[in-house]
């Protein structure tokens, strides 16, 4: 899951950054809100963390902005105004949740979480192919009721896998939604990754749930 | 008790009391006057009797009808009349009071005899008052032939008086009872603009301020009332906007600092992590410390220069002193980022001061010379005097404040976007206790700048006048 974060103060910026990293998403922070909201534009975002004000463009512009593309993508809005009509606003003007600072880390990542549940609501957060299982609230994984310890970058990329089961899924879109800006886009990390997931998932079982498609990319199923 | 209801109250016994009296003094004096006019009436009457029996040589006579045939104006009178004799009988009397005896009293006797007429009242049974008058007939002044007694029944006097007494009795309380209602229209129409005044009022103290009372304003009273009203919540809102204003940016401030605390330590508490992301943490949060302290110290000075609190002691202060010294500190704070800070042109100059306060507003200024300006920077402290000031002015090549900007920037909190980008240090208040400082030395603080090219700030001092 990739999540652009805007927000003025550098220090705010990077501990919020650190912390989404640190639960496996791809983070890109900006500092300025026109440059922001190009970002927005630009990549296909799982998710939006705003700051209401800063410079050059303020994140009630960002959001209305962002809206008026018709642009989807959950927003999430920090403000420091507890100001009951600043947040009316926001979600007025399409914003999907808000936290107020000072916040605590924990009630960010679980509104994050939330907001990046809002797909899979009917099965309460577990995503399921097979006998493979993911909890997005613990993030553990398990097959076959035996669990299955990941790294960072594994779990998220499993987690991208098994948010679009059944569909072909590219290089471009994995590293798009799984790697930050960051990411470069002429080395094989991705097949490296992939062959990671395959050695905790698919060794030594008749089953194979990760599939290659030959040209294309990549694909989960249970058949 | 309403107001409407006592200001009623008030005018209707006034009212009353003056009613009351006119009716009291009226009735008296109508009903004295109409008794005179028939005293006067019965002596004029007596008086002819008399005059015209001693002239005609009035002798014993038999009867009235002879008395009436010799003297025919007795019988033209609408009074009664008796004439007795000096022992106090009746001689003669005539024929309209023949119903009753009507005798004469002794008083009156003694009194014709002193030569003297009498007036009396009397009062019979479910009769009239009548009113008598008697007077003596004499020869040549003192010898009493006769005594002549007039008459008259005051029935139509009293008639009169009854009937007015009745129509002031009736009258009275109709007019108040009138004067009463008006009244209490005429003050619940003077008073309502009050109401309006009131119920606005409650709305207003119910958190309102937005709300003004919206009336015609005659210049009366209440037209005086409205204005002055809306003129005090005017400035009520003012100041509770600009509290607001201020407590939501001092609010927004201190939560900044408190957030990075927040996350960066629960961030780093949230697994074990090598001993230098700690460090690094502390050394972080270090400095957000500091930077509320220095917020709450500005504020708690600002809030104190506000109430009067901060004193300030005016003593001799020697300008270029200053100005050197700040010229040597503020030579440290440019070399760490190759920013040079030259004097300019210095002339002597002495102000009265307080010392403390005014390094505090040099170096301010000073020191956001150095902070907003590039690397390789110049900024040129110039200390003149003009007339009966000392101007110091501090330019510098930086970021400049684009020109909607440049009143604001004395405002609390208030930081120009791009001296936000620029640096995160500066807490928004030092350019507003500088501006403090200035107002308080009489002086005032102003700013030339353009977007990119660079500010001058300029403080405008009194000269201390000249020892003698």
């Amino acid at each position: 899951m990739r999540v652009l974060v805007i927000e003025d103060e550098t220090k705010v910026g990077c501990f919020i950054k650190r912390a989404l990293e640190e639960e496996s998403y791809a983070v890109d922070l900006c500092e300025d809100g026109a440059k922001g909201f190009e970002m927005a534009l630009a990549t296909n975002y799982d998710l939006l963390v705003v700051d209401l004000m800063l410079p050059s463009m303020s994140g009630m512009d960002i959001l209305r902005a962002v809206r008026r593309e018709r642009i989807q993508t959950p927003v999430l809005i920090l403000t420091a105004q507890s100001q009951i009509d600043q947040r009316v606003k926001g979600l007025d003007a399409g914003a999907d949740d808000y936290l107020t600072k000072p916040f605590a880390i924990d009630e960010l990542l679980a509104r994050v979480r939330a907001l990046l549940r809002r797909g899979v609501t009917e099965s309460f957060g577990i995503l399921q192919v097979d006998d493979l299982v993911l909890n997005l609230a613990t993030r553990e994984v398990t097959r076959s009721g035996q669990r299955i310890d990941l790294t960072l970058k594994e779990y998220a990329l499993l987690e991208y896998l098994m948010r679009h089961t059944r569909r072909v899924l590219t290089r471009p879109m994995i590293s798009e939604h799984v790697w930050n800006q960051d990411f470069d886009t002429f080395t094989n990390v991705i097949d490296v990754y992939v062959n990671y997931l395959r050695n905790k998932i698919d060794r030594g079982r008749t089953k194979k749930l990760i599939h290659t498609i030959r040209g294309s990319g990549y694909m989960l199923k249970a058949d | 008790m309403p107001l409407r209801v006592r200001l009623t109250l008030w005018y209707g016994s006034a009212l009353a009391t003056v009613l009351i009296t006119f009716s009291v003094v009226l009735y008296v004096i109508t009903a004295r006057n109409l008794r005179d006019d028939v005293d006067e009436s019965l002596k004029e009457t007596a008086a002819t009797a008399v005059r015209s029996l001693e002239e005609r040589g009035f002798l014993p006579l038999l009867d009235e009808e002879d008395l009436l045939s010799q003297f025919p104006e007795l019988a033209r009178i609408d009074k009664f009349f008796q004439i007795f004799s000096p022992s106090g009988t009746i001689t003669i009397r005539s024929p309209n009071i023949k119903r009753y005896e009507v005798p004469l009293s002794q008083k009156a006797l003694e009194t014709a005899f002193l030569g003297q007429s009498l007036l009396e009242t009397t009062k019979y049974p479910n009769e009239p008052q009548l009113r008598l008058i008697s007077a003596p007939i004499t020869y040549r002044g003192n010898f009493l032939y006769y005594i002549v007694q007039v008459g008259t029944s005051m029935e139509s006097i009293e008639d009169t008086l009854r009937h007015f007494f009745i129509l002031l009795t009736v009258a009275v309380p109709i007019a108040l009872a009138v004067s009463l209602a008006a009244g209490w229209f005429l003050a619940g129409r003077a008073l309502r603009p009050v109401d309006a005044i009131t119920l606005a009022a409650q709305r207003i103290a119910g958190g309102d301020l937005s709300q003004r009372l919206a009336m015609q304003t005659a210049p009366d009273e209440i037209g005086r009332l409205v204005e002055t009203f809306n003129n005090m919540i005017g400035r009520l809102e003012a100041s509770f906007r600009q509290i607001r204003q201020f407590t939501s940016d001092a609010s927004h401030e201190l939560r900044t600092p408190l957030t990075v605390m927040k996350g960066e330590t629960e961030l780093v508490l949230r697994r074990a992590r090598p001993l230098e992301d700690y460090h690094t943490v502390l050394e972080s949060n270090l400095e957000e410390i500091d930077r509320m302290a220095r917020i709450v110290d500005e504020l708690l000075f600002l809030s104190r220069a506000d109430m009067g609190a901060v004193k300030i002691e005016l003593l001799p202060v020697s300008l270029e002193a200053l100005v050197e010294d700040i010229h040597r500190q503020a030579t440290v704070l440019g070399q760490d980022r190759t920013i040079e800070v030259v004097l300019g042109t210095i002339v002597p100059a002495r102000v009265q001061g307080d010392e403390l306060r005014l390094r505090e507003l040099l170096l301010n200024l000073v020191e956001n010379a150095v902070k907003y300006s590039n690397p390789k920077g110049k900024v040129t402290i110039n200390l003149i005097t003009e007339g009966q000031q000392a101007i110091i002015s501090v330019t510098d090549q930086g970021i400049g404040i684009a020109p909607d900007n440049q009143h604001k920037i004395f405002n609390r909190f208030f930081r120009t976007v791009e001296a936000r980008t620029h640096t995160k240090k500066g807490t928004g208040l030092g350019l507003a206790i500088c501006s403090w400082i200035a107002e308080t030395h009489k002086g005032c603080i102003s700013v030339q700048s353009e977007l990119g090219q660079g500010s001058t700030f300029t403080v405008t001092l009194p000269l201390a006048p000249r020892p003698a």
